[in-house]
């Protein structure tokens, strides 16, 4: 066919028809003026008209799930009884734990794979010294405030590096993570619009299903803008992520017996 | 999250209602959305922003018929957003609806939810098939097996007996069209 000007936005256009039609989500950037955005609706309706199909059972759950969760916290019902709410004086001003080798021994935790005992040692002897204890601590998310306790959420042997163990609490929902032997809660709401991250390991990241942001273990914003342009992309995404998101919440964390909790507010 | 004391909620509203208003109402909510955006993604993300915000505004106490208004009303405004955000421009067509009691349908109590839901449904279907007969034959064709009948491009233009590039380039002036048909009949 010989090349016409309306050509590439034909071919742009179908990239809309196709996330539409085929189940995926389709991008407004694929939309390139008001009257391709008329057609889109248009396309949308025409889409929609095909017998609307019942929503998905598992999305219907999730969502009561979260519904459940967000009344339960309005509502301030659930006051679970402290355990050990024992503070530690420290010094350092991230949220995350460091595990000392001696920890690390006792949970096994660096016999679980060569590579990552490596990446372990290395953290751990990065920071010059050994911080006390069973320490943990914590950061300056508001969660802190008032009263609150130190909830188990996970044991420290199944969060491998690289891994990621979802826990739910009264008050909120999220994942602990290992980032190369670094320990800590990540909340697991979007910061966009309150959709539930999923992690994933093969990207080490946390994933919105609901408009594509992804976050890093540290909780930022790993496919925005900014970090596209200093990376010069993002493995997988066709494109950035279009806003900028504040961080994930990270809840403190401590380790203790081998087991990681996250410091909760009492709601 | 954790410290949402401060958050406005009916305090004296029985609980547990929220779940049985859910359980009436997602499926009808579900659907009215999806036949606005035609993608189960978007529909979910928009069903969850709905239910999302009654948690924190809905007064339960308020009887069927108007809680179902409400919610239909919220659902409207989020589409409203959703397809702002296709334009870049202020939106002009799809109004933002007050999200209140106060301007309440007088019948509203009277309309179930699935009754709206099942109307919205023929409605949308109808107004396919009258757009559809509106538009020359091989432009209503080519909807026609594209979107309701959900060919690929290529196995559209087989049928058609055209090449795909004909097939996209058929598709992208049918739906120009029927925009525009869409645009006059309000």
């Amino acid at each position: 066919m010989a090349e016409r000007p309306e050509d590439a936005a034909v071919e742009r256009f179908e990239r809309y028809l196709d996330a539409l039609l085929g189940g995926g989500r389709p991008s407004p950037e694929d939309v390139a003026d008001a009257n391709e955005a008329e057609m889109a609706r248009t396309a949308a309706e025409l889409s929609g008209a095909v017998g609307a199909p019942d929503p998905d059972p598992a999305f219907v759950e999730q969502l009561r799930l979260r519904m459940r969760q967000a009344d339960q916290g309005i509502a301030s019902v659930q006051v679970p009884p402290p355990t050990r709410p024992r503070l530690v004086e420290s010094d350092t001003s991230s949220s995350r734990v460091r595990l000392t080798r001696r920890q690390l021994l006792q949970t096994g935790l660096v016999g679980a794979a060569g590579l990552a005992a490596g990446v372990v040692g290395a953290s751990v002897l990065g920071t010059g010294r050994a911080l006390p204890g069973d320490l943990i601590w914590d950061d300056g998310s508001g969660l802190i405030a008032g009263q609150g306790f130190w909830s188990p959420v996970a044991m420290v042997a199944d969060v491998a590096p690289g891994a990621a163990v979802r826990f739910s609490t009264a008050a909120f929902d999220g994942y602990v993570v290992n980032d190369g032997g670094e320990i800590r809660a990540l909340s697991s709401v979007c910061t966009h619009m309150g959709c539930t991250l999923h992690f994933r390991s093969d990207w080490q990241d946390l994933r919105c299903p609901c408009h594509g942001a992804s976050f890093d273990l540290k909780g930022e914003l790993a496919n925005g803008r900014d970090r596209w342009r200093q990376t010069g992309g993002y493995r997988g995404d066709a494109k950035a992520y279009p806003v900028a998101l504040p961080p994930l919440v990270r809840p403190k964390v401590k380790v203790e017996d081998g087991q990681v909790f996250v410091w909760t507010a009492q709601v | 999250m954790a410290n949402s004391v401060d958050r406005p909620h009916n305090a004296t509203a029985p609980r547990g209602r929220f779940e049985e208003i859910y359980d009436a109402q997602v499926v009808p909510i579900y659907r009215f959305i999806y036949a606005r955006v035609g993608n189960r993604p978007d529909a979910e993300d928009l069903t969850a922003q709905v239910f999302m915000r009654a948690v924190e505004q809905l007064d339960t106490s308020r009887e069927e018929g108007q809680i179902a208004s409400w919610l239909y009303r919220v659902a409207q405004n989020a589409i409203a957003d959703y397809w702002r955000a296709f334009y870049r421009l202020p939106l002009v067509g799809t109004e933002q609806v007050a999200v209140g009691w106060e301007p309440m349908a007088p019948s509203a109590s009277g309309e179930s939810a699935p009754t709206q839901s099942e109307a919205d449904a023929d409605r949308s279907h109808a107004r396919v098939q009258h757009l559809l007969h509106r538009l020359p034959e091989h432009y209503a064709r080519v909807l026609e097996l594209r979107f309701l009948q959900r060919l690929s491009v290529a196995e559209t233009a087989e049928r058609m007996g055209i090449t795909r590039g004909n097939a996209k380039v058929l598709q992208y002036r049918a739906l120009r069209k029927a925009a525009l048909l869409g645009e006059t009949d309000g």
